[in-house]
């Protein structure tokens, strides 16, 4: 065999096994043979990243899967809110969960997105190191302290908390931080506490490093962080899809507020299948008590949003006041209403 | 005008205003035909940037990453380069080093940010730190090579003059090495340059790389993005024309044959 022939059909088989390897170990052939369906039959992608706020996105894929009329929609793992924006705003995304200030201030800017749900209630937490010099908020003064974003309710959290000692706002720096990072700066003494949702806060007690300071009900009753956005585009062409998309949401915050064995359940295959967390972290997020995180009532309600706009006007992250009507569309929610969980148990194999 | 014709001195600074003018041109007009709303266009930039500087964070983050780049190259000069004179000097040493500093060599300084923030913590020595090693490899390796390179006669000459190994190191080696020694010292400033928007963007809230992170993060606001990498590349132009600049002054200039 001549040396130009070994060459080439070394060439080709090399090429040949790398196409093979990448066919098998990246492509997302759901998403590729979704974009070859006709318009009104592709499904739509939804974004979220591994935190309890959003555990609705992964259960109602999961659910919806062994249930007759199949998947709803594609869910899409992302590891922090800027690239979901960026995804947004580019529209290569239909539909999202973020964190609710993020929505509003996106509005603002003028990108066409829509509020219509809400991904949960309570579920952050602000951790400070265990054993540390931190004993309560006030000890929080002149120290760092992590957030996932600067539009984010954690944030507005802290606000709240620093309003009622009277922490004024350049006594307490606040850090930007994706939220699979804060558990490992805090245990290596990189910041000082971190304000985060589920199962952040648990993974840093489990770890014996972190400390639960407060919950975020304790300064904030009806507290609220990520809320489900869809493009402006989709509700106008596909009111449908939005419909179903939001009625299974629902379906998924009924079924998980049913009880203990149903957040387990969820807690096993969403660690597993969706997050790649262990599963006894999600459940000690979820169970440790079950009200740490609730998934109902999840309508969005204008007394809500009215807050969150005022304290991120406060707090000098909007500069003029958008109204709710503007940045939401409740008329699938009211559409949600009368939905009822799931009727889905661990090992059943179907779902309706 | 073919290759080896020397410009006029007109025409070194026309065309390159020219080509820029076009570059200009050409963004502004993709930007409006393809009706994007993301990508800003060139006159949303230069508000931005105004922005940006009445705002009085430009200039203080300009400073900022400047002497970031100036304390972490300038400590892996000060190292580097007698550390690259000796294992140039003793090939012996160079041959027991050279192993262990192949395999560090390869590996990028955004790969240590991990143990970096473990050792240093979140802050600007980790920042520093990161530019240094960057800066450090490519240093030692020029002064090595150009130890090598120095004609043995010129070491002969030297000890004929009677002269003592610092001696000859400093008044023989050092000189005639120099110019290699300058060329590695120029293409590591461009890696640190390089180096410091990585490092910014995850230890410190300052500076450039912090900027376009800063940007990123406050929504919409692609304009402020575009603006700092507008930044960094003028900065980092200016540095290379001043370290150019450098190796012209005739001292340092004799080691190049081409011109007598």
């Amino acid at each position: 065999m001549s040396l130009r022939r070994k060459i080439l059909i070394y060439g080709c088989g090399w090429l040949l096994l790398i196409s093979a390897l990448h066919a098998y170990l990246n492509v997302n052939w759901a998403a590729v043979l979704n974009d070859y369906r006709p318009p009104a039959k592709r499904k739509i992608t939804v974004a979220y990243i591994p935190v309890t706020c959003q555990l609705t996105c992964p259960v109602t894929d999961y659910i919806s899967k062994l249930s007759d009329s199949g998947e709803i929609f594609l869910p899409r793992l992302f590891q922090g809110f800027p690239e979901i924006k960026e995804a947004l705003i580019s529209n290569r995304i239909q539909a999202a969960f973020i964190v609710a200030p993020l929505a509003i201030a996106l509005r603002a800017q003028g990108v066409p997105i829509k509020v219509v749900y809400l991904g949960h209630r309570y579920g952050s937490a602000v951790v400070v190191k265990k054993n540390g010099p931190v004993k309560t908020f006030a000890d929080m003064r002149g120290r760092t302290v992590a957030i996932p974003t600067r539009f984010s309710d954690e944030r507005l959290l802290i606000f709240r908390a620093m309003k009622a000692y009277g922490i004024k706002k350049n006594e307490l720096k606040m850090v930007e931080m994706a939220p699979p990072d804060v558990a490992g700066a805090l245990a290596a003494g990189a910041i000082d506490g971190f304000s985060m949702g589920e199962p952040f806060p648990s993974q840093a007690e489990l770890g014996g490093y972190g400390r639960i300071l407060f919950q975020a009900r304790e300064y904030w009753p009806d507290y609220m962080s990520c809320i489900l956005v869809v493009q402006q585009s989709l509700i106008d062409k596909r009111p449908d899809v939005v419909q179903e998309l939001v009625d299974g949401i629902a379906r998924s915050g009924l079924w998980l507020d049913k009880g203990k064995p149903e957040r387990e359940d969820a807690a096993d295959f969403v660690g597993r299948f969706y997050y790649n967390q262990k599963p006894a972290l999600l459940r000690f997020a979820l169970t440790k008590p079950i009200d740490r995180v609730m998934y109902t009532p999840l309508a969005p309600r204008k007394a809500d949003f009215d807050l969150v706009r005022d304290l991120m006007i406060e707090t000098g992250v909007l500069d003029k006041k958008i109204e709710f009507e503007d940045y939401t569309d409740t008329r699938f929610s009211d559409g949600a209403k009368s939905q009822t969980a799931w009727r889905y148990e661990a090992g059943m194999g179907t779902a309706r | 005008m073919n290759s080896l014709a020397e410009p006029r001195k007109w025409e070194r600074f026309v065309w390159p205003v020219l080509a820029s003018a076009l570059f200009l041109l050409l963004w502004h007009y993709s930007v409006v035909w393809s009706k994007t709303k993301v990508f800003p266009a060139p006159l949303a930039v230069e508000k931005g940037l105004a922005e940006l500087a009445r705002k009085g964070v430009l200039w203080a983050y300009m400073g900022d990453s400047l002497r970031r780049v100036a304390l972490g190259f300038g400590a892996a000069a000060v190292i580097g380069i007698p550390f690259g004179l000796t294992l140039g000097w003793y090939p012996a040493v160079n041959q027991v080093v050279n192993p262990v500093m192949q395999m560090l060599r390869p590996i990028s300084p955004i790969a240590w940010i991990p143990v970096a923030i473990l050792l240093f913590g979140v802050g600007n020595v980790t920042a520093v730190f990161l530019i240094f090693l960057a800066a450090f490899f490519p240093i030692v390796v020029a002064c090595i090579s150009g130890v090598a390179n120095v004609p043995a006669i010129y070491r002969r000459a030297g000890r004929n003059f009677g002269l003592t190994a610092p001696q000859l190191l400093a008044r023989v080696v050092f000189p005639a090495a120099l110019p290699q020694i300058l060329v590695g010292l120029r293409i590591s400033l461009g890696i640190a340059w390089l180096v410091m928007v990585a490092a910014e963007m995850i230890a410190v809230d300052s500076g450039l790389g912090y900027l376009v992170i800063d940007a990123r993060n406050s929504g919409k606001r692609y304009d402020l993005v575009v603006a700092a990498m507008l930044m960094i590349g003028i900065i980092g132009l200016l540095l290379d024309l001043c370290f150019r600049r450098l190796g012209n002054i005739k001292s340092v200039r004799w080691g190049f044959r081409d011109e007598s």
